[in-house]
């Protein structure tokens, strides 16, 4: 009976399928750091990402395969190499970094725009809150024209991962998407 | 489904069919890009992909960075056997994909994490990844991996290390450390290693704990770091072979040792007293490897060795040629051959042992056997001339060859063929009997091949034999042959030989009659190289020969076949003219020269306008010619297996260069010497001051370094004379070996301390950044010969002035401010053998005789302990052709004569006639130098030796 059961929730949900998600944003905002929270629940130290990490975890009994891919401008036009597939975009910000908001934004858009990303939904973590200088959420939603966005399902979310604060809170949001979307 | 169809199913086959390229290429994108993965489908598909590199497939870039990328999305599976199947093929992929910087921090994080089966793999790939803007990134990991206690890990960190050089020796170098902690250092395995593969994990009693294989990685490695510092590396070679050299316990690590010490050793001589006791201490190892590399080493030295010391090294060698082991016994036969090139005499103790080997089962060693005895018997008729005659011992030996000719191959009977040519050359007194066994196998069946290396050691026999009845033994022989050949090649080949041999012999008719049969049996082919033969007769015997012939020829007039008609038409009226260089040649055209300057003027139309000039192509008279010949032969004969001490330059293009082209000279020096007097002909010719200088007379043969291989800047020099025109062109190669230097306006001061040589001009060089090779001439007028109290040997002082500038940065940037600096270097010499070049005689004495000036003088020859060091000085210093077997010195002698003959730059001859004697560890040289031309000797015996 039970494993009969689990077998129909299993199929639906498909705990055999992983579920893919891909940490992209400027180099230094933090996805080294979120990921390996994520996983670790530590904080590392890390170096600057020479192309990619990727982990597998299992979160709510889902498994979800995430790829942290590096930030700086040598390696973003890599970044297209691993879009196939991707369930849920993490865009990460550097709260702090008001200089490079707009190249963030363009990259944003730029990416949003990929064939293959038409059906993934948008996670963004305005990252580095515990920072006295950081922009609100609000803040850096505005410059990141996210309101322009149609047809996505996105949402904003301040985190600090050294605190590791507003991380599970965006996860769960884009697992709920996630699975709706499937659903249907 | 059927077994067949099932094996080609098979992923991990090795054999059959190779899978289709473009359809695995396909599936492995597929897979790969899938969602989840498939871990053993993707495994097999990489399987299949190595089988396609690993056998010669390459993929094109684009393609491969396709797969590249698709291969690093398998980084998010953990399965430990794909991950590895995933390194396997990024390091073949490496090469030819683009971007290949993505897996960087993957791979680094594996390096990173715990004991994987896989990490070893992981730090080989990544010295595929990284480029020289990476690798820093890796240096904590290197270091780490390299001390790692798993030595499998510590192994590859090294390798990887080393492969790593060429893109970023700074980074490498602050692992000297580590590496050499790793050296001496003992690691395990850990306790897993042989519960990966289920073949030892039913097996694992009496499995070893290590192989101690890192220790050979590290000292390649460490190697690599030091040897340009001469100090560090005697340090670190005495700290490893200290205490009987217990702390390598890897034999390939003792090996290697060695040859760095082999490589000091050939770099300084004098050392051998330091290291001949490290190196004597190997020749006895539990490895038999080991010990042969030893004797190997020490053999090359064998001229520093005492007697004594050498008999260590042949009773090694004894020992090991009756080991089960064949690869160690042919080792240890071939080291034995390798004495008997310059030594035949110091292995007449083994020959019982080298008779044995004979009837080795392996045919490779008898062969080996045999031609060492060969030689050995050559040592013996030297030591006959003390009334022990070693006929006996031929004759043995001839019988026991005659009788493994029937058993071996034709690939051996041409080896044995070879030694019993080289033999019958160096120790003319054995010939007869040689020339017997080698008649006898001509009449023998065999192929082409067989037959032409038979008849080549005969024509070389004839041309170097001095005896007349040696040659008529085997002209008649041939003629014998060739009543019965079935190959045209050769018959033609002999009837050119009859043709320039035959009408110099007593009985010219006998050879006539056997040419003329085959005008009346024989192709044409055949038949108009016999009128060639026989015009050559008619021309030279003259009388009735000369007319019975011309009606020989006559008949031609009406043979079936144009050549033939055409050559004796052709004959007949060269006689009738009496044009005889038209039919005896006694000159040629340098072949070599004349193919060069054919393919030049063939090359450009544009010179079509002007005639192609065959006066420019240097002419060689038959004597030069046989001298060329004679000195590519002995040079054969005492250069076995050349071993060159090959020093890898990872990433240094340069010396990959010059070793190439050094090891080419080795296989036929007297040819490429030749060449590369032609190359620098040319390239001076493309210097308008130096064009004018005209013709090229001779340039020393290679380069003179003055200075260290291992200074900032390496200088060589080479002389170049234009004796027509009384000039000396210095040509000094100068290269920079500071990394971070430019230097600029380079030029040379040269002082000459000999005022009849008087400098003209300077070719200075602009510029020379790191790593680059340029070139400074300076020119000079000499003194002519001619002119009594003329002195034409000299010293030049040298100095390389020049700005240095430093680079500032990465970009190769200069700093604009310089400063001059000079820099002393050695002296150059010019050196009586300067103008000379051997020359070939057979009869040396009556050519000594002949030749009009003669001067006599006693003095010490300097630095030599032995008359072998004296004749090997001598004969380089004065440029001379050892000839009558001379340059052989039996080691236990204290009287030798060295008997030397050249041709100088003016066109005469100079022969010298030299006494040598041993006395409490000096040489004392008799000079008797007569020359052709005035002076000459005089010089000869002025200069320092
Ligand atoms: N103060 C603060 N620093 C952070 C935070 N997240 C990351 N960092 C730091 O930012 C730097 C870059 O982080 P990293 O994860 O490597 O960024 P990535 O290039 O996006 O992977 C590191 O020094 C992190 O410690 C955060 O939330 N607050
Ligand atoms: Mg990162």
């Amino acid at each position: 009976m039970g494993q009969s059961f689990s077998g129909i929730f299993n199929r639906l949900w498909g705990v055999n399928k992983e579920i893919r998600i891909l940490i992209l944003g400027l180099d230094g905002a933090g996805k080294t750091t979120i990921l390996y929270r994520l996983q670790l629940g530590t904080v590392v130290t890390t170096k600057p990402t020479i192309g990619f990490n990727v982990e597998t975890l299992k979160y709510n009994n889902l498994t979800l395969n995430i790829w942290d891919l590096g930030g700086q401008t040598s390696i973003r036009p890599y970044w297209r190499c691993y879009y196939n597939n991707t369930a849920g975009i993490i865009f990460v910000v550097d709260s702090t970094d008001r200089e490079r908001m707009d190249v963030a934004c363009q990259e944003l858009h730029t990416m949003l725009k990929e064939e293959e990303l038409q059906e993934s939904a948008l996670l963004v973590f305005a990252n580095k809150q515990d920072q006295p200088k950081a922009m609100t959420a609000a803040e850096v939603s505005k410059v990141l024209d996210l309101t322009e966005l149609k047809d996505r399902s996105w949402s904003i979310v301040a985190s600090s991962a050294i605190k590791g604060e507003g991380l599970t809170e965006g996860l769960d949001w884009l697992m709920d998407v996630i699975k709706d979307e499937q659903l249907q | 489904m059927s077994t067949l169809s099932y094996k080609k199913l098979d992923a991990y086959s090795t054999s059959g069919d190779l899978p289709d390229k473009m359809s695995v290429f396909q599936k492995c994108l597929q897979e790969f890009n899938a969602s989840p993965i498939n871990a053993k489908k993707c495994r097999q598909l990489l399987a299949m992909l190595l089988r396609l590199i690993y056998n010669g497939q390459a993929f094109p870039s684009q393609e491969s960075t396709t797969l590249f990328f698709s291969i690093s999305k398998l980084f998010q599976h953990k399965d430990e056997s794909l991950r590895q199947l995933v390194y396997l093929t990024t390091k073949e992929l490496a090469a030819t994909s683009q971007d290949i910087l993505m897996v960087t921090a993957s791979i680094m994080k594996d390096i990173q994490q715990g004991d994987m089966i896989y990490k070893p793999n992981a730090i080989r790939t990544l010295s595929k990844i990284l480029d020289a803007t990476t690798v820093s990134a890796s240096e904590r990991l290197l270091k780490n991996a390299i001390v790692d206690k798993n030595p499998i890990i510590s192994s590859s960190a090294l390798i990887s290390s080393y492969h790593l050089l060429p893109i970023a020796k700074d980074v490498v170098k602050r692992l000297t450390n580590e590496t050499l902690e790793t050296i001496q250092s003992t690691k395990y395995f850990p306790p897993n290693q042989y519960q990966l593969h289920d073949y030892y994990a039913t097996n694992n009693t009496n499995l070893p704990s290590t192989s101690f294989m890192y220790q050979y990685h590290a000292l390649g490695l460490i190697y690599h770091l030091r040897k340009h510092d001469k100090m560090a590396l005697m340090k670190l070679i005495t700290s490893l072979s200290e205490n009987n050299s217990s702390s390598l316990k890897n034999s390939l690590a003792v090996i290697q040792l060695i040859r760095y010490i082999n490589r000091i050793l050939a770099d300084d001589e004098g050392m051998i007293n330091v290291l001949y006791p490290i190196l004597s201490s190997f020749l006895k190892h539990k490895s038999d490897m080991v010990e042969l590399e030893a004797c190997k080493t020490l053999i090359g030295y064998q001229h520093l060795l005492k007697d004594d010391q050498f008999m260590q090294i042949i009773g090694t060698l004894q020992k090991l040629s009756s080991v089960p082991r064949t690869a160690t016994r042919f080792a240890a036969i071939r080291l034995i051959n390798r004495i008997a090139f310059k030594h035949p005499e110091k292995i007449m103790v083994v020959s019982t042992e080298l008779e044995d080997l004979i009837e080795d089962s392996n045919r490779s060693i008898s062969t080996l056997a045999i031609t060492t005895l060969l030689k050995t018997m050559g040592a013996g008729s030297i030591e006959s001339s003390s009334g022990v005659d070693g006929g006996e011992n031929v004759d043995r030996l001839i019988a026991k060859m005659t009788s493994l000719m029937d058993e071996i191959t034709e690939d051996f009977k041409i080896v044995i063929i070879e030694a019993i040519e080289n033999l019958a050359l160096k120790f003319p007194s054995k010939y007869k009997r040689l020339v017997k066994f080698l008649n006898d196998l001509l009449r023998d069946d065999g192929t082409l091949e067989l037959k032409t290396s038979i008849v080549g050691a005969l024509f070389d026999l004839l041309k170097f034999l001095p005896d007349a009845e040696a040659k008529e033994l085997i002209l008649m022989n041939m003629c014998e042959f060739i009543e019965d050949c079935e190959f045209t090649e050769l018959t033609v080949r002999i009837l050119f030989t009859l043709g320039e041999e035959g009408p110099l012999t007593s009985k010219p008719s006998y050879y006539i009659r056997h040419i003329y049969n085959r005008l009346v049996l024989e192709n044409a082919i055949i038949r108009s190289a016999a009128v060639v033969s026989l015009s050559k007769f008619a021309i030279q015997c003259g009388g009735e020969v000369s007319d019975n012939i011309r009606i020989l020829l006559t008949r031609c007039l009406n043979d079936s076949d144009d050549e033939v008609r055409d050559r004796a038409a052709l004959a007949v009226k060269f006689l009738d003219s009496k044009q005889k260089k038209l039919l005896v040649a006694d000159t040629q055209f340098d072949l070599g020269a004349l193919e060069r300057k054919l393919t030049n003027y063939l090359n450009d139309e544009a010179n079509f306008n002007v005639q192609f000039d065959i006066s420019e192509i240097p002419i060689i008279t038959k004597e030069e010619l046989k001298s060329l010949e004679y000195q590519k032969k002995i040079n054969r004969l005492d250069q076995p297996v050349h071993e060159t001490v090959s020093d890898e330059e990872i990433g240094d293009n340069n010396n990959k260069k010059n070793k190439s082209t050094e090891s080419g000279e080795n296989s036929d020096s007297a040819t490429n010497e030749l060449l590369k007097q032609q190359e620098y002909a040319n390239e001076l010719s493309t210097i308008p001051e130096i064009a004018e200088y005209g013709i090229l007379t001779k340039s020393s043969s290679t380069p003179i370094y003055l200075t260290e291989k291992e200074n900032e800047f390496v200088v060589n020099v080479v002389k170049h004379w234009f004796i027509d025109s009384g000039k000396l062109v210095l040509q000094y190669n100068i290269t920079n070996t500071l990394p971070r230097s430019v230097l600029e306006d380079i030029t040379v001061i040269v002082q000459s301390d000999n005022e009849s040589y008087v400098e003209e001009f300077v070719i200075p060089l602009d510029k020379l950044g790191p790593d680059q090779t340029g070139t400074v001439y300076v020119s000079f007028s000499i003194p002519s010969i001619t002119e009594e109290d003329s002195d034409i040997l000299c010293a030049f002082g040298n100095t390389v002035a020049y700005t240095n500038k430093d680079i500032v940065d990465d970009d190769g940037t200069v700093d604009s401010e310089g400063w001059s600096d000079e820099y002393q270097i050695d002296d150059l010499e010019v050196e009586a053998g300067d103008f000379i070049t051997p020359l070939y005689n057979s009869n040396f004495t009556s050519v000594f005789d002949q030749l009009p000036n003669a001067v006599t003088s006693v003095v010490a020859v300097s630095n030599c302990r032995t008359i072998e060091n004296a004749v090997t000085k001598l004969k380089t210093i004065l440029n001379m052709m050892p000839l009558d077997g001379s340059d052989f010195v039996s080691s236990d002698t204290k009287n030798h004569q060295l008997r030397l003959l050249g041709k100088d730059t003016w066109g005469g001859k100079v022969a010298s006639q030299i006494r040598l004697a041993e006395t409490g560890g000096k040489v004392v040289a008799k000079f008797e130098v007569r020359s052709e031309t005035s002076n000459l000797g005089t010089y000869i015996l002025n200069g320092s030796f």
